[in-house]
């Protein structure tokens, strides 16, 4: 077992700690390190967060605060964090792959000297898997450093039950302010949120496969098929115009679990699976077999939806419900 | 204002993509075609919107790879980028993104760029690092996931809105020089005419050999490229186009999806 300090590196969103943190805790125990983790913490006003983390971990946890840190900033954190981990000179800094962790691993690894290893889905024998060129394969990535700046995909790991023991101890350092080139200025809210989406039982959505503007139809006729269904879409979809912003499921735009998600060419990045994993039934239809949406779903149809989707809308008016 | 596009080229589908088993490396064969990294198209959009609205902006389109890789900065020259500069480098398999930064940085620290702006990530690699390996490298501010971007070219700043999670953006000021990393979606990028495609295979690139660039060796190496094991809980429908539909609709029913 390797004796190496861990560093979990915690992410508030809307003054709460975000699940991917706890999500690490998975992580940190598939590398069988030896020493428990330690949670550091940036921000304003956060004791309280701090202790939340400490008693559902049962690690020890440090507080970095300061009026500076209200906002997370990739050069104010890192000031305040540098602060702290070049003191060992053998630790795993970890961060979930989110708009925060990816913006802030290479800004903590270039000056700790350590490889920077991004979007990491699993590990074992020594190295770090990751997703490449949209999950169809899988490098196997050995870091040469002693220190090692990860971020993990969210969702590659379950979040961490609360432990029944003791909980870690809480420490707050005021951290430095000092004046840097960057400033991060709040938060706006960018979308509006489509609420039909939220709350509907069944959701089909179109991806770049649908290959054309007009096929958004299809989508919308098999949507029509099922009593409180709506219609989503994937980021690229959106980008290409072919779908209102509103519909976007995925990370950047909302998270969903139906009872029923039809994933019509969608390529599945993690991005987009990450808003719809929590869906009971994922059905894909996909003309790729290697797309890696068939890896999350659980009955896979490698067709082409412009001749299948009139076909499975025929077979629906054909079959008599069971009554 | 001098901006510099950062372009990767990248495979046009992973189809024609193949496991080398003995070397453990994705290996390209005759039919693998080669483009533009997409999240780098919208950087370099952006950079020409800017110029466009910036008089007196240059914009400089970089690409690091091998011979193949300067069909990507013709393109960028091709869409309206003022000058293409190619880093050749020919080492085969892994190319660590720290490598790639650590290449760029050294080869621009002297130029003085404003700006410098790359796609959020490569549709190959997925790392989502290098522009912030070179802002870091360059001890430059870096803002990731960039989605609007206002320069204020007379105070030396460029306000920012990143996308975060959960549609929400956060609202970030930098000084320039910075980098920006672009998220897709921020513009529609230009297509090409024909002839301006055609008329940018006569332009000049600036060659630059990487041996020529001093750097530090990679900080990590890959062991193997794999086919992701598959999953468990996955069932292929299968049969003709008609049985799988008909198919589909009974196992809906069954689950009471249908009624």
């Amino acid at each position: 077992m390797e004796n190496r300090a861990v560093y979990i590196i915690a992410e508030l969103r809307k003054g709460g700690i975000a699940q991917e943190t706890y999500e690490l805790m998975g992580f940190v125990r598939a590398i069988e390190n030896e020493r428990k983790p330690v949670f550091l913490l940036v921000g304003k006003n956060i004791e309280e967060q701090a202790r939340e983390i400490s008693k559902k971990t049962g690690c020890d946890t440090l507080a970095l605060t300061g009026d500076h840190l209200e906002h997370y900033n990739a050069l104010s954190y890192a000031h305040a964090l540098m602060e702290i981990l070049p003191g060992e000179v053998a630790a795993w800094v970890c961060l979930p792959h989110t708009s925060m962790g990816y913006d802030l691993a290479p800004r903590l690894a270039v000056p700790l000297k350590s490889a920077c290893i991004t979007g990491v889905k699993s590990v074992g024998g020594g190295s770090l898997s990751r997703p490449i060129h949209s999950g169809r394969f899988i490098e196997e990535i050995v870091p040469k450093t002693p220190r090692v700046v990860v971020t993990v995909l969210p969702g590659a790991y379950r979040p961490c039950e609360e432990t029944a023991g003791v909980a870690g101890a809480v420490r707050v350092i005021e951290a430095a302010f000092t004046e840097l080139p960057s400033q991060t200025l709040g938060t706006v809210e960018s979308i509006h949120r489509d609420s039909a989406l939220k709350d509907a039982e069944v959701i089909v959505s179109g991806g770049r496969g649908i290959r054309k503007r007009e096929n958004v139809l299809l989508v919308k006729r098999l949507a029509a098929l099922f009593p409180r269904s709506a219609i989503g879409a994937s980021r690229s979809a959106c980008d290409l115009g072919w779908f209102e912003r509103k519909y976007q499921v995925g990370t950047t735009g909302q998270t969903v679990s139906p009872k029923l998600y039809i994933a019509c060419g969608i390529s599945g990045a993690f991005q987009h699976v990450s808003g719809m994993r929590g869906a009971q039934t994922i059905v894909a239809i996909n003309t790729d077999i290697h797309a890696p949406i068939f890896q999350v779903a659980h009955y896979g149809i490698v067709e082409d939806l412009e001749t299948f989707i009139p076909l499975l809308i025929e077979a629906t008016n054909r079959t008599p419900p069971f009554r | 204002m001098k901006i510099l596009v950062c372009i990767k080229q990248v495979p046009d589908s992973s189809d024609a993509l193949l496991i080398d088993e003995r070397r453990g490396l994705l290996s390209y064969t005759d039919d693998t075609a080669f483009r533009m990294n997409r999240f780098d198209e919208f950087a370099l959009e952006e950079a020409l919107l800017i110029r466009e609205r910036l008089p007196e902006t240059l914009v400089d389109a970089l690409s690091v790879g091998p011979e193949r890789a300067n069909a990507a900065v013709q393109r960028a020259m091709g869409m309206g980028a003022d000058h293409g500069i190619h880093i050749l480098y020919e080492a085969d398999g892994y190319r660590s993104p720290f490598t790639v930064a650590s290449l760029i940085a050294a080869c621009i620290h002297k130029k003085n760029y404003d700006l410098i702006m790359t796609g959020v990530m490569a549709e190959d690699s997925m790392a989502c690092q290098t522009g912030q390996l070179i802002a870091a490298l360059l001890d430059l501010p870096c803002a990731t996931s960039v989605i609007k971007e206002e320069v204020r070219r007379e105070r030396g700043e460029v306000a920012v809105e990143r996308e975060i999670e959960g549609g929400n953006r956060e609202v970030v000021q930098l000084k320039m020089p910075a980098v920006l990393t672009i998220q897709p979606g921020i513009n529609f990028p230009r297509y090409p005419s024909f002839s301006k495609v055609m008329r940018a295979r006569t332009y000049a690139q600036e060659l630059i050999r990487a041996e020529d660039l001093a750097i530090e060796d990679s900080r990590e190496s890959c062991r193997r490229v794999r086919i992701p094991e598959p999953s468990s809980q996955r069932v292929f429908i299968k049969g003709s186009s008609q049985d799988k539909a008909q198919k589909l609709v009974h196992i809906l029913h069954e689950k009471s999806l249908l009624s």
